[in-house]
């Protein structure tokens, strides 16, 4: 069995089925092995960073590894967008690359790039294979170590003579379970017990960590108000009476008034990111923090926390969970008052009873979160729209969300809907789109045509960059710069040219059909919404500012009012 | 300019062990500069299956987060802080 070969049978052996690549010349005799072999599906993207992403949807959607594969040189710069993507929102990621032949390497060899050297800061590791024996225990750990503690993306730069040359057949080392971890609750249950105000501020660490269920079993027995971050929306689940969405830069006012209010603030799964936190010194000034994380690193990062507790999620909410079943907390005058700011200081987007107004990204949204069924995902680009969806799509289970957190991906939808329609051909996939973002990675509208994925696109199509424009508006003087897309391409045209049958709408009565119409077509089918230049995504806190100073659609200007 | 005017910068030594692999340096570097701190002396030791490292830092931000995450590279075994001392600014 060569190395090329041996890659393949670690598939096998981990149950990988789908994966995401791109063939070249290094990286051919992988390529070559994939002929003879009929248990891995094999995804070719139009672009490798679409395969980066795209594997990168795979895994949120599923839980599962995403691997992409690429060749040397451009190949694999191409990949390294979607893998800083993964990277960033701690994405359970393989990436395989073909190098120049070992004897090439350091000649400036054609195609060769130090892949190694320039992807240190966006991999959770790397390794670029010098001995064809090695190769087996490094494919055994590089998939071990994507999926463990906090995940993250571990490449493998493989020179093309070591994917020819025959491997050790030799057992490798396998690594035991780690050593179970099992911190001190006792003092966490005391500082919850003695809080008057407490809130529970999680993020994508949830699912990350397969904890949706237990920390949907916590927030229940503890009826906490819950705050949720970009990545952590759907984690308290849309029946819970005391989830209050979303806090931070595009967060609701009743969200960042919870937070700014609180005495304790029980982190979970969160690294208090500066578009969540605003200003630091502002955040939460009158509350002790309880954080709990996979990743000691994140701990004590950005804000002391009074408690640490770092180990498995899933364990640490089971225990709270039980305590708290036993003796609830005492905080009713709380939550009702928490009830109050989101009844106030919700999001709101009151439908336009005009049937020929204009269609505004909110009131789309909420129509698209009535209509879709509950399992739906949505694939989310970059910018307005995807804070719109985050605003008022309400989510059930945080995988159903996928979007590009960290790194802020423009063309991270579609591609990333192509990976979670990989994860399941069944489910209902929809990437919610700007015109700017669809740009990015429009070349896959022919991935999606080539195996028949029943995706829908939803294109929110303003004509401009919009959430720039928006910046550029409120904080530099509206003097627009670089922003204007009128003279996008026919997006309706567009996708029937790859064989895509689309729609356009762009008054209010024509929403709910045309939601209805994509989603009951048989295949996929693309959704061109036209709506207004001049629209806003409000509230909005200035970067650098503290979430006190939200600025509302109805002032434009600081406001340091309380919500009620 | 008077050098006893300039703000001081904390200094650091940091004793570090990680396995012998390709970039080990260069990952290691690149972490202690990413995370603030700057490299005023450097020694690196080979012994077999292991590079030693003990690295002189410069730098404002709280030197446990940089240890927590040198901690999180694959490949070091252990991270060990010295003595911290206070040297004034060089640009003076």
């Amino acid at each position: 069995m060569n190395g090329a070969q041996h890659i393949l049978d670690a598939f096998h052996r981990h149950h990988i089925s789908t994966v995401f690549g791109y063939p070249g010349g290094c990286i051919m005799p992988l390529y070559d092995a994939l002929v003879d072999d009929v248990g891995v599906e094999h995804v070719l993207c139009r672009h490798e960073q679409a395969c980066a992403l795209a594997a990168d949807g795979y895994a949120r959607a599923s839980g599962k590894l995403g691997v992409c594969i690429a060749t040397s040189g451009p190949g694999a710069t191409n990949l390294i967008t979607g893998v800083a993507n993964a990277h960033r929102d701690s994405i359970p990621m393989l990436v395989i690359t073909g190098q120049v032949p070992s004897g090439l390497i350091g000649t400036d060899a054609f195609q060769e790039t130090d892949v190694l050297g320039m992807t240190l800061g966006i991999v959770k590791h790397s390794y670029l294979i010098d001995d064809a024996d090695t190769l087996p225990a490094i494919m055994e750990e590089a998939m071990e170590l994507a999926q463990r503690g906090r995940p993250g993306p571990v490449w493998i730069d493989v020179p093309k003579d070591l994917l020819l040359t025959e491997v050790s057949d030799a057992p490798f080392p396998r690594q035991g379970p780690q050593d179970a971890f099992c911190p001190d609750l006792a003092e966490a249950l005391t500082m919850l017990r003695a809080a008057r105000k407490p809130i529970l501020y999680s993020g994508g660490g949830i699912s990350l960590a397969q904890a949706e269920d237990s920390f949907r079993a916590f927030a229940e027995a503890s009826a906490l108000p819950a705050v949720v971050t970009l990545k952590g929306i759907g984690n308290p689940g849309k029946h819970n009476p005391y989830n209050l969405g979303m806090l931070g830069m595009h967060g609701s006012r009743a969200a960042n008034k919870a937070v700014d209010e609180c005495d304790l603030l029980l982190v979970i799964g969160a690294r208090l990111d500066d578009r969540a936190t605003g200003k630091l010194d502002g955040f939460a000034p009158n509350a002790k923090t309880i954080h709990i994380d996979a990743d000691a690193a994140e701990i004590n990062k950005l804000r002391p926390a009074d408690l640490a507790i770092r180990g498995d999620l899933n364990d640490i909410l089971n225990t709270l969970t039980g305590t708290l079943q036993d003796k609830p907390l005492a905080i009713s005058d709380w939550q009702k008052q928490c009830q109050t700011w989101h009844t106030t200081g919700g999001f709101k987007a009151a439908d336009n009873e005009e049937p020929l107004a204009p269609i505004t990204g909110p009131a789309f949204v909420r129509q698209l979160s009535r209509i879709a069924p509950d399992d739906t995902v949505i694939a989310c680009d970059v910018g307005q729209h995807q804070m719109w969806v985050a605003q008022h799509y309400e989510f059930d289970h945080p995988r159903h969300h996928l979007t590009s957190g960290g790194l802020g991906t423009m063309g991270f939808g579609l591609p990333a809907a192509i990976g979670a329609q990989f994860a399941d051909r069944n489910s209902t996939v929809i990437n919610v789109t700007g015109d700017g973002s669809f740009m990015m990675n429009a070349q896959e509208l022919a991935t999606i045509r080539r195996y028949n994925l029943p995706v829908k696109l939803i294109v929110m199509d303003n004509q401009c960059l919009g959430m720039v424009r928006q910046q550029q508006e409120l904080f530099y003087d509206n003097r627009e710069s670089q922003i204007n897309l009128d003279d996008n391409p026919d997006f309706v045209a567009m996708a029937r040219a790859f064989d895509i049958p689309a729609l356009h709408i762009e008054r209010t009565d024509q929403i709910r059909r045309g939601i209805e119409t994509i989603l009951a077509f048989n295949g996929p089918m693309l959704l061109h919404v036209a709506i207004s230049r001049e629209e806003n995504v409000w509230p909005i806190v200035k970067p650098g500012a503290s979430n006190r100073e939200m600025i509302d659609e109805t002032r434009r200007t600081t406001n340091k009012e309380h919500v009620a | 300019m008077n050098p006893q005017s300039q703000p001081s910068t904390p200094s650091y030594k940091i004793n570090c062990r990680m396995s012998q692999e390709a970039a080990a340096l260069e990952r290691l570097c690149q972490v202690v500069r990413i995370r603030g701190f700057r490299i005023a002396t450097m020694a690196v030791e080979s012994t077999g299956e292991h590079l030693d490292i003990t690295l002189t830092l410069e730098g404002t931000r709280p030197i446990a987060m940089l240890q927590s995450q040198l901690e999180k590279l694959h490949t070091v075994a252990e991270v060990a802080l010295g003595q911290t001392s206070v040297v004034r600014s060089q640009t003076a």
